[in-house]
C-alpha cells in the first residue's frame, strides 16, 4: 500500500516536472504570461508530489514497513530512529529520492521569490529547471525506484552501512552535499534562460547571482565537512586526499566561485556576461559529472556507491545536458552583448579578470588529474593513479597565486587606477604581510611556500579587515555615530559588500591554515610495550593498555594513551580498532584533541589481541581547528549576504549596489 | 550562430563525456592476478561433512574451476545457483571445486543443505590456499587449465555466459597446447 502510493507521487511529479517543462518552454517562446503562470503551477505540483513521497519514505523507514523495497534494503528493527531516518540518503535509491526533495526545496523557492519578476527570462528557467526535475524523477520511477513492493516482507532488515554510522559529520555532510549540487540547477536554469530570452540584465543577474550563492554557501561546506570527516575517521591524519570523488566536489565550488565574482562584473560593467553564463552552466555539469563518477563504479573510493544501472541513465543525461549548454550557447551567446568595456590597466577590475583565469586554470589542472588515470587505461590499458605530487606541485602555486589576488584585489580601486592611488592602496596592507610573515619565522616555519602563503596572507587579511573597518570608521567619524549604531546601517546598506568581506576573511583563514597544517606538522611512529613512553612535541605519550568493548555492530579493541605535556596530566587519549561482522580488514577510529593551537593526532597502526603491545602513530598537526571555524565564517558570511536588505529591494542601478557610496574613497 | 564558442565547447566537453562513456564498463577494483599463466599453487583439503582429502595434482589432465566463497558473502548466495547448475552442462572433463573462506563449518554445511550442492566445498584451515591464491574479497574464482595453469581469475558473483566464456577459454588452451606439441 505504502509503496503503491509511493510510485504513484514519483509518478505525478513526473509528470508535473514533464508538463512544467514543455508548458514554459512554450510560454517562453511564445512570451505568454499566461503560460508562465502554468509553469509555476505545475512546479509547485511537481515539488508537492516530491515532498510528499519523501515524507512517505521517512513515514515507511520510521514505521519499519519492510513491504517497501528500500526500507527492506536499508532499514532495520535495530538502530535508533535517528538512524532510521537518515538512512533515507545513506543508499543509492533513497540518496535518489532525496535528491528530488531537494530539487523540489529548491524549485519551489525559486520560482516563488521570482514569482512576479523578470517574466521575459522566468518561463525558460522554470523549463529548465522541470527538465532537470523530469529526468530526477525518470531515475526514481525506473532505475532508482525506491519503492518497489517487497511480496513477502522480511520480519527485519540489515540496516544502514555501519560505516557510515560511526560518526555524526557523515550525516550532516550528505545532505550539504545534495544542497550544494542540486541547488546549481537553479542557476544553471537561470543561465540558459538569460541565453533563451537573449537578455542578461543586471536586476536578473542579481537574482541570479542570489541563486548561485545559496548552492555555493551548501557546497563549501559540504566539501569541508567531508574533509572533516575523514580526518576524524580514516586515521591517516590528513582531510585531503586528492580523491576522484572530492576532487569532483571540489570542480563545480571552482567554476561556481569564479561565477560569483565574474557576476558582479556582469552587474556593474554590463561585461563577461557570456563568459559568466559559461561559468554557470559549467558548474552544473560538473555537477551532474560528479554524480556519475559516484554512482557510476568508475572510480575507486570511499564515497563509491555499489556499481549500478543508474550510471549510463545519468550519463546520457550528462551528454543531453551537456550538448544543450554548448548550443545554447552557440546560438545565443552572442545576443548577451556587452554594454561596457574594461579598461586596461591595474585596477580591482583586472584582478576579478584574473581571478577567474586562476579559478578556470584550477578547475582544468584538477580535472585533467582526476580523469588522467581514465586516460591511460582507456589508450593503454594500463593502470595508474595521480597522487598527491602532481596535485601538490600544480595546485599550490595557483592557490597562493589566488591568494595573492584576494589581498590585491579588493585592495585596489575599481576602474583605472593612477600610480599614486595604486601606491595608497597596496601599501599599507603590507604592514599585514610582514607581521604575519614574521610571526612564522618567528614559530619555526621555514618552508618557502608557507612563508609566501603568510606573506599574502598577512596581506589579504590587513585588506579584508580594513575595507570591513573602514565604512563603519567612517561613519562615527563623519557623522558622529556610536560604533554599533555604524555596523548596524554598514551592514543593512551593503549587506552583500559586508558578506562578501566575511567570506573573504573566512577564506584567508582557511588558507593559511592549510598551508601550515599540511608543511608544520610533526609525526612520530612507534612500537610500544605497555607502560612504554613516547615523546612527540612537548608530549609524552604512554600506552597504558587495552580495553575490549563489544557493541552491537562491532567488536572493538580499545588502546589507552596517557597525555602528558611537561609533567601536566591532560587525560588519556584513546584511538581504537573496530571489527566490524561484514568486513574482514579491521577499521581504526582516530582520537584527536583539539587545540586552537593544534591538534594531538593519535592513531592505531597495530595492536596485539593481548593488549601488550600498540603500533602508534602520532601527529601534531597545527591549525586544524581554524579550517573548521573559519569554513563555518565563510557559510555563514555567506548565508548572511543572502538575507533581503533594503538597499537590495531598491537597488536597480548596479554600480550603487555592490560597495555603494559609502567608502567613496574607494568606489569609483 | 556562433561557430567558435560551439567547437570550442564541443572540443572541451565531447572528448571527456566519451571518456566517461569508454570507462564505464571499468571495474577500479580489478588488480590483474599475478598467478595469470603460472602453475596454480597445489593444495590438498578435507570437504566439508568430511570424506578423502581432494588433491589439485590428481585432477591434471580436466579443467578445474575453484571457486572462493562463504555464507556470510550476499553476492556468493546470488551466484551459487548458477554453479550448482554448471557442472551437469559440462560433464566430467570440467571439475568445479568450492573452496570455504573464513567461514564455520556448520554454517557451509546448513547452507548448503538449504540451497543444494553439486561439487565438494573444501575446508581452508587457517586460509592457507586463500592466502596462496592471493584472495582479497569473495567470491573469487580461479579457472585452471588441464596443465594446471592459471588461464583466469574472475572476481565477483558468475553469470552463465561469463562462466561459459572462463570455462572455453581454459579448454581451448589445453586444445592449442595439444595442437603445438603436434
Amino acid at each position: 500500500m505504502t509503496a503503491s502510493l509511493g510510485r504513484a507521487l514519483i509518478l505525478l511529479a513526473l509528470l508535473a516536472a514533464s508538463a512544467g517543462a514543455l508548458v514554459g518552454f512554450a510560454a517562453g517562446v511564445r512570451r505568454s504570461a499566461a503560460g508562465l503562470a502554468w509553469a509555476q503551477r505545475l512546479a509547485y505540483a511537481y515539488a508537492a508530489a516530491m515532498v510528499s513521497a519523501n515524507l512517505l519514505m521517512v513515514y515507511a523507514l520510521l514505521a519499519r514497513d519492510f513491504s517497501v523495497g528500500y526500507v527492506a534494503q536499508v532499514g532495520s528493527r535495530e538502530v535508533p530512529n535517528w538512524v532510521a531516518v537518515t538512512s533515507l540518503w545513506s543508499s543509492l535509491e533513497g540518496s535518489i529520492l532525496f535528491w528530488g526533495l531537494m530539487l523540489g526545496l529548491y524549485v519551489l523557492g525559486a520560482t516563488w521569490t521570482n514569482r512576479h519578476r523578470h517574466p521575459e527570462s522566468m518561463p525558460w528557467a522554470i523549463g529548465v529547471w522541470l527538465a532537470c526535475a523530469a529526468f530526477f524523477s525518470f531515475l526514481i520511477a525506473g532505475p532508482a525506484q525506491p519503492f518497489h513492493t517487497v511480496p513477502i516482507p522480511p520480519s527485519d532488515g540489515p540496516g544502514p552501512n555501519p560505516l557510515l554510522q560511526n560518526h555524526v559529520l557523515m550525516i550532516i555532510h550528505p545532505p550539504f552535499l545534495y544542497a550544494g549540487y542540486v541547488g546549481m540547477t537553479i542557476p544553471f536554469g537561470m543561465a540558459a534562460a538569460a541565453l533563451l530570452s537573449g537578455r542578461l540584465g543586471p536586476d536578473f543577474m542579481r537574482s541570479l547571482r542570489t541563486w548561485l550563492m545559496l548552492p555555493w554557501v551548501f557546497l563549501t561546506c559540504a566539501i569541508v565537512l567531508g574533509g572533516w570527516w575523514a580526518y576524524e575517521v580514516l586515521g591517516w591524519g590528513g582531510y585531503w586526499a586528492w580523491d576522484p570523488v572530492e576532487n569532483a566536489s571540489l570542480l563545480p565550488w571552482l567554476t561556481a566561485t569564479a561565477a560569483v565574482h565574474s557576476a558582479i562584473l556582469v552587474e556593474r560593467k554590463g561585461i563577461l556576461k557570456g563568459w559568466t553564463v559559461t561559468l554557470i552552466l559549467a558548474s552544473y555539469l560538473l555537477t551532474v559529472l560528479g554524480t556519475f563518477m559516484t554512482r557510476s563504479g568508475v572510480f575507486n573510493s570511499v564515497h563509491s556507491f555499489t556499481q549500478s544501472a543508474i550510471g549510463p541513465t545519468i550519463l546520457v543525461f550528462l551528454a543531453l545536458a551537456t550538448l544543450f549548454a554548448v548550443a545554447i550557447l552557440a546560438l545565443r551567446i552572442d545576443r548577451l552583448s556587452p554594454e561596457g568595456h574594461l579598461e586596461p590597466g591595474v585596477s580591482r577590475d583586472m584582478a576579478f579578470l584574473l581571478n577567474n583565469l586562476f579559478f578556470v586554470l584550477l578547475t582544468f589542472t584538477v580535472l585533467i588529474g582526476t580523469v588522467f588515470p581514465l586516460v591511460v587505461e582507456a589508450v593503454r590499458g594500463v593502470q595508474m593513479s595521480v597522487g598527491r605530487p602532481y596535485f601538490d606541485r600544480m595546485v599550490v602555486p595557483i592557490g597562493v597565486a589566488l591568494l595573492f589576488l584576494l589581498g590585491v584585489g579588493p585592495a585596489l580601486p575599481w576602474g583605472r587606477a593612477s600610480a599614486e592611488q595604486a601606491r595608497r592602496a597596496l601599501l599599507p596592507p603590507l604592514g599585514g604581510a610582514v607581521v604575519l610573515a614574521a610571526l612564522g619565522l618567528a614559530l619555526g616555519v621555514r618552508n618557502p611556500w608557507t612563508l609566501v602563503a603568510l606573506l599574502f596572507g598577512g596581506y589579504a587579511a590587513f585588506v579584508t579587515f580594513s575595507e570591513l573597518w573602514l565604512p563603519v570608521g567612517q561613519r562615527i567619524k563623519v557623522r558622529g555615530e556610536g560604533m554599533l549604531e555604524a555596523v548596524a546601517h554598514v551592514q543593512s546598506r551593503g549587506r552583500r559588500r559586508v558578506a562578501a568581506f566575511i567570506v573573504h576573511g573566512g577564506m584567508v583563514l582557511v588558507m593559511i591554515a592549510i598551508a601550515t597544517s599540511s608543511t608544520q606538522g610533526v609525526t612520530v611512529e612507534a612500537q610500544l610495550v605497555r607502560g612504554e613512553s613516547v615523546a612527540l612535541g612537548p608530549y609524552t605519550l604512554t600506552f597504558l593498555g587495552v580495553d575490549r568493548v563489544s557493541e552491537p555492530h562491532r567488536e572493538a579493541l580499545v588502546a589507552n594513551v596517557e597525555v602528558k605535556k611537561g609533567g601536566r596530566d591532560l587525560g588519556v587519549l584513546t584511538p581504537r580498532m573496530n571489527y566490524y561482522a561484514t568486513q574482514r580488514e579491521p577499521v581504526g577510529t582516530p582520537a584527536v584533541r583539539s587545540t586552537y593551537a593544534h591538534d594531538l593526532y593519535l592513531s592505531v597502526l597495530n595492536l596485539d589481541a593481548q593488549g601488550q603491545t600498540l603500533g602508534l602513530h602520532a601527529m601534531i598537526n597545527p591549525m586544524i581547528v581554524w579550517i573548521w571555524i573559519a569554513t563555518g565564517i565563510m557559510g555563514l558570511g555567506g548565508l548572511f549576504g543572502l538575507l533581503p536588505s533594503r538597499r537590495i529591494a531598491v537597488a536597480l542601478a548596479p554600480a550603487m549596489a555592490v560597495d555603494g557610496s559609502l567608502s567613496p574613497a574607494r568606489s569609483r | 550562430m556562433n561557430r567558435k564558442v560551439f567547437v570550442a565547447g564541443l572540443a572541451v566537453t565531447l572528448p571527456l563525456v566519451g571518456l566517461m562513456l569508454v570507462s564505464l564498463g571499468r571495474d577500479p577494483h580489478k588488480v590483474e592476478s599475478p598467478l595469470l599463466g603460472r602453475k596454480a599453487p597445489p593444495f590438498s583439503l578435507r570437504p566439508i561433512g568430511g570424506g578423502e582429502p581432494v588433491t589439485l595434482a590428481s585432477l591434471r589432465g580436466k579443467t578445474v574451476v575453484v571457486n572462493f566463497w562463504a555464507t556470510w558473502c550476499v553476492p556468493c548466495v546470488d551466484e551459487h545457483p548458477v554453479l550448482t547448475a554448471a557442472p551437469q552442462r559440462y560433464g566430467s572433463d570440467v571439475v568445479f571445486l568450492g573452496v570455504v573462506y573464513e567461514d564455520e563449518e556448520p554454517n557451509v554445511q546448513s547452507f548448503l543443505r538449504e540451497h543444494g550442492a553439486a561439487y565438494p566445498s573444501l575446508v581452508d584451515e587457517g586460509g592457507k590456499v586463500s592466502i596462496a591464491y592471493g584472495i582479497y574479497g569473495v567470491p573469487e574464482t580461479y579457472f585452471i587449465a588441464p596443465d594446471g595453469t592459471i588461464v583466469s581469475k574472475y572476481v565477483g558473483p558468475l553469470r552463465p555466459d561469463l562462466l561459459d566464456g572462463f570455462v572455453q577459454e581454459a579448454q581451448a588452451r589445453a586444445v592449442t597446447r595439444r595442437s603445438d606439441a603436434r
